[in-house]
């Protein structure tokens, strides 16, 4: 298994307008968008959604085999989902087989399935595709910060996810340095059903826990000898501004409503 | 709970795990019949508080790279704070060792096939779609947390990390 080479998340660096776009506009746009899809009834909604986000993968200058890849992983699902709907939907008989029946709406409905679907992954994956995770939680802490007011931990949160996307590559490369240890010790992790590859997990997750623990100390004692006290008095180095940029969403966010209200 | 930079950095070190193991074994840590092996880490509550933002973070960042996307990130970091939130306050009891397969199953099963646009297909009054995708999504949650979880547990007590 060649982990070291994986590369975390699906960031995709460049100079669109969309790249450029400020974090908060993208995930705000985002939500109203998948939102959308779930409201839309008629298969011409789909089509104008599907323009729109096209129109967007247009923009962002993301090559169309990155976003095909993405939903590579669920194929069989949408392949599923769509037999699913063909044979047990009523309507106008095309065929049977055997004692089941396709008929023309479940394909109809199968297929609108299968199509919100992918544009469900189309439009959240614009947004991985286009910002850095490191962006996107700059962005998130923003948008949850008028929740601090009641208590909630948003900057705490947001270090921790800063923190945490810090530690993954390190530690995925540990994972890979352990198994190897453990598989000189006579380990084995590729033979077996699916239940006893989990549980060779263990004499990895261990050894992981171990080091991650001591690193994440290390770091804490290095955050408290450079006085880190918590958000407060906090400066950046770069600051989320919006540009005129911003102002692309909203055209997305005014069509896609709509969209879902008239189709 | 009051977090101290120290608690602070063990939890983004629990979130980053979790990802890096769901990273790890990709094709069977998505989707409605998932084993997570990372799930296993669902009982950690019991012995770090932390444990409950770390899983939190941990469960966002894998379900954003994930590729049902902002509906997984949304609900399946709902489904992980309560299950880890009802596990911390029912620690070494079944209820605490329950939770996560429960509510996973409910939550995140319930809401799969809706996403997928699954009709309901119901028989006897049954709707087999969403039970099914519940009962799928329990069954690995649950080889995830009896299988590998409690000796998970067990072990990192054996260490002795775990009060440091």
């Amino acid at each position: 298994m060649k982990m070291s080479s994986l590369a975390i998340g699906q960031y995709i660096p460049g100079s669109s307008p969309l790249h450029k776009m400020d974090p908060r506009s993208k995930i705000l746009a985002m939500a109203t968008v998948v939102t959308c899809l779930f409201l839309i009834k008629s298969g011409w909604g789909y089509l104008a959604m599907a323009a729109m986000l096209l129109a967007g993968i247009l923009v962002s200058k993301i090559g169309l085999k990155f976003i095909i890849k993405s939903m590579r992983s669920l194929l069989v699902i949408m392949a599923f989902t769509f037999l699913l709907h063909v044979f047990m939907t009523e309507g106008t008989v095309i065929f049977k087989l055997g004692p089941l029946t396709a008929t023309y709406e479940g394909m109809r409905q199968g297929a609108l399935m299968v199509i919100r679907l992918v544009l469900l992954i189309i439009a959240t994956s614009l947004v991985t595709l286009t910002t850095s995770p490191l962006t996107l939680t700059d962005g998130l802490e923003k948008l949850l910060k008028p929740l601090s007011a009641i208590g909630f931990p948003a900057h705490e949160l947001a270090m921790m996810m800063t923190i945490a996307l810090r530690f993954i590559p390190t530690l995925v490369e540990e994972t890979d340095k352990i198994m190897k240890a453990q598989m000189a010790r006579g380990a084995d992790f590729s033979s077996g059903n699916l239940i006893k590859r989990a549980k060779a997990m263990l004499p990895v997750l261990i050894p992981l826990f171990v080091s991650a623990f001591r690193r994440a100390d290390e770091l804490a004692l290095a955050m408290e000898a450079r006085c880190y006290r918590g958000g407060k008095g906090r400066t950046r180095l770069r600051n989320l501004a919006f540009t005129l940029n911003d102002l692309l969403i909203l055209p997305i966010v005014a069509a896609s409503i709509t969209v879902a209200v008239l189709a | 709970m009051k977090l101290d930079t120290r608690k602070l950095t063990r939890a983004a070190a629990i979130a980053a795990i979790y990802v890096a193991s769901c990273l790890a074994l990709a094709p069977i840590s998505y989707g409605s019949i998932q084993v997570r092996v990372a799930e296993a880490m669902t009982l950690l509550p019991m012995i770090w508080p932390e444990a409950v933002p770390g899983l939190a973070i941990g469960a966002l960042i894998a379900n954003l790279l994930g590729p049902v996307g902002a509906v997984d990130v949304i609900f399946g970091t709902i489904a992980t704070i309560i299950a880890a939130l009802v596990t911390l306050k029912y620690k070494w009891k079944t209820t605490g060792y329950a939770a996560p397969i429960v509510l996973n199953g409910i939550i995140v099963g319930g809401y799969l096939p809706f996403v997928y646009g699954m009709p309901e297909v119901t028989l006897w009054g049954f709707n087999l779609t969403v039970e099914a995708s519940m009962l799928a999504v329990a069954a690995g949650e649950a080889v995830a947390v009896l299988l590998l979880g409690i000796p998970l547990l067990n072990l990192l007590k054996k260490v002795g990390i775990e009060r440091k």
